[in-house]
């Protein structure tokens, strides 16, 4: 199948669509274990999360705002960062996104597999 | 001298709010350092390495929107639909009634002429209305941002606000117009005797009868409208009395043109033509009051003859009629 310029452009923003809240699912996963911006994204990007750094920071910010983060700055190696943690708060949230998400998996698999039928389909 | 990376962070950091000043200049120094870092181990000069991480991170102005939190809309989805009908509410009812108060009080002033009075009329739509836009529009940002009585402003919606299709009486809109006419068309008719022009249009001879005979004819048809309205639907009776109003007034008129009785024969406006303009402007008044006149009769006999038969009304565009449930 060929797609021309236009379902390219449509294809991109439904993408961005689905992927938007992904991102924060995958930080509070990562972030279980002590981590700094740059690291995050490093992560992110290595495990294919497709995240912007301006995106990034700004969310890790409002994450620790909404209490699922902390953070401290850590001034013991040459360049002080700023390391986050997610909270107990944070895990829960996460787990029940994890959750959300395999259930959508597999409701998606049922859906896309030959045996459903639609009903009135056959009429 | 302030570098590449100082200037970006310090435009980044003057539209953060002040607290978070501090954190987010050692934060983001940190993260572009490390971006850098990372690209110059990768093989890059280290300018091109910190012009390609500045690129990344993009506008200044939107990654501080970003950290404040801020949306970048005037007022949101949620809003959104209340505003415009608010506005729009404003627009097609107040403002109108607010230019007609400018004009009649522009007619009464003593050096009122047709000019002066369109002048305020435009002029009140302008001022009024920008007014209207500007205001409505501060207050519902002021709403968006601060959150306060937003959930008064957005009403649930329910069934009881589905509007109704039924062939059925006159709406309240049409029985103000229908009330607002009259008064109108009288306060025109007693004012272009003193006011408009040095000598009145009309015939002065008139005021002895034909003029407010014309006049209570109007005033029937305000009350014609209100018994319709209390009535609730369109009968025949409705029909045949709409038809003797109209059919009453039209005459008058029409007989008061073709006598050359309607026109004040003192007027000037006329006599510096070469053409006959008296008698065609009478022509043109006579067909337009009796094509609307046959309009009306018309449209009224139309509405009571659906009602009777139990049609139900047209929504235009659609092709399909809805009934009433």
């Amino acid at each position: 199948m060929v797609l021309d310029m236009t379902t390219d452009a449509t294809l991109a923003s439904h993408l961005q669509e689905l992927r938007r809240g992904t991102v924060v699912v995958a930080s509070l996963t990562v972030l279980r274990t002590p981590g700094y911006g740059y690291s995050l994204l490093e992560t992110l990007s290595e495990a294919g999360f497709e995240v912007e750094a301006n995106t990034l920071y700004p969310l890790l910010r409002r994450l620790e705002s909404q209490g699922l983060l902390t953070s401290a700055w850590n001034t013991d190696e040459a360049r002080p960062r700023k390391f986050y943690t997610t909270t107990d708060q944070g895990n829960a949230v996460a787990d029940a996104l994890r959750t959300e998400w395999s259930r959508l998996d597999e409701a998606m698999t049922d859906l896309s597999a030959d045996s459903v039928t639609t009903p009135g389909s056959d009429k | 001298m302030t570098t590449l990376v100082d200037r970006y962070v310090f435009t980044a950091l003057r539209r953060v709010p002040e607290q978070q000043r501090s954190d987010i200049d050692r934060e983001l120094r940190a993260s572009i350092d490390d971006a850098v870092d990372a690209r110059v181990e990768a093989g890059e000069a280290r300018d091109a390495a910190i012009e390609r991480t500045l690129l990344e991170l993009g506008d200044p102005d939107r990654l501080a929107d970003s950290y404040a939190g801020r949306s970048n809309y005037l007022i949101g989805p949620e809003l959104y639909g209340v505003w415009r009908r608010s506005l729009l509410m404003l627009l097609t009812t107040v403002l109108p009634i607010v230019v007609v108060v400018v004009a009649v009080i522009e007619v009464f002033q003593d050096d009122a002429t047709v000019g002066t009075v369109i002048g305020a009329a435009i002029g009140a739509i302008l001022t009024v209305g920008v007014h209207m836009c500007f205001w409505t529009t501060l207050g519902f940002w002021i709403v968006e941002r601060t959150g306060a009585g937003k959930d008064d402003l957005n009403v649930p919606w329910t069934l009881a606000k589905l509007p109704r299709y039924e062939a059925g009486a006159l709406s309240r809109v049409e029985l103000g117009a229908n009330l607002l006419w009259p008064v109108l068309v009288t306060v025109a008719l007693v004012l272009q005797q003193f006011t408009f022009t040095d000598v009145p249009l009309l015939d002065p001879a008139n005021w002895t009868f034909w003029w407010p005979a014309l006049i209570v004819l109007f005033a029937l048809k305000g009350v014609w409208a209100v018994w319709v309205y209390r009535l609730g639907r369109w009968t025949r009776p409705v029909a045949v009395v709409n038809a003797a109003l109209s059919a009453a007034t039209t005459a008058v008129v029409v007989y008061l043109l073709a006598a050359d009785k309607f026109i004040n024969p003192d007027f000037p406006g006329f006599a510096n033509a070469d053409v006959d303009l008296r008698g065609w402007v009478s022509l043109a008044i006579i067909i337009a009051f009796v094509l609307s006149a046959l309009w009306d009769i018309f449209d009224v006999a139309r509405k009571a003859e659906r009602a009777r038969k139990g049609v139900p009304a047209q929504v235009p565009g659609s092709g399909n009629t809805y009934s009433i449930i």
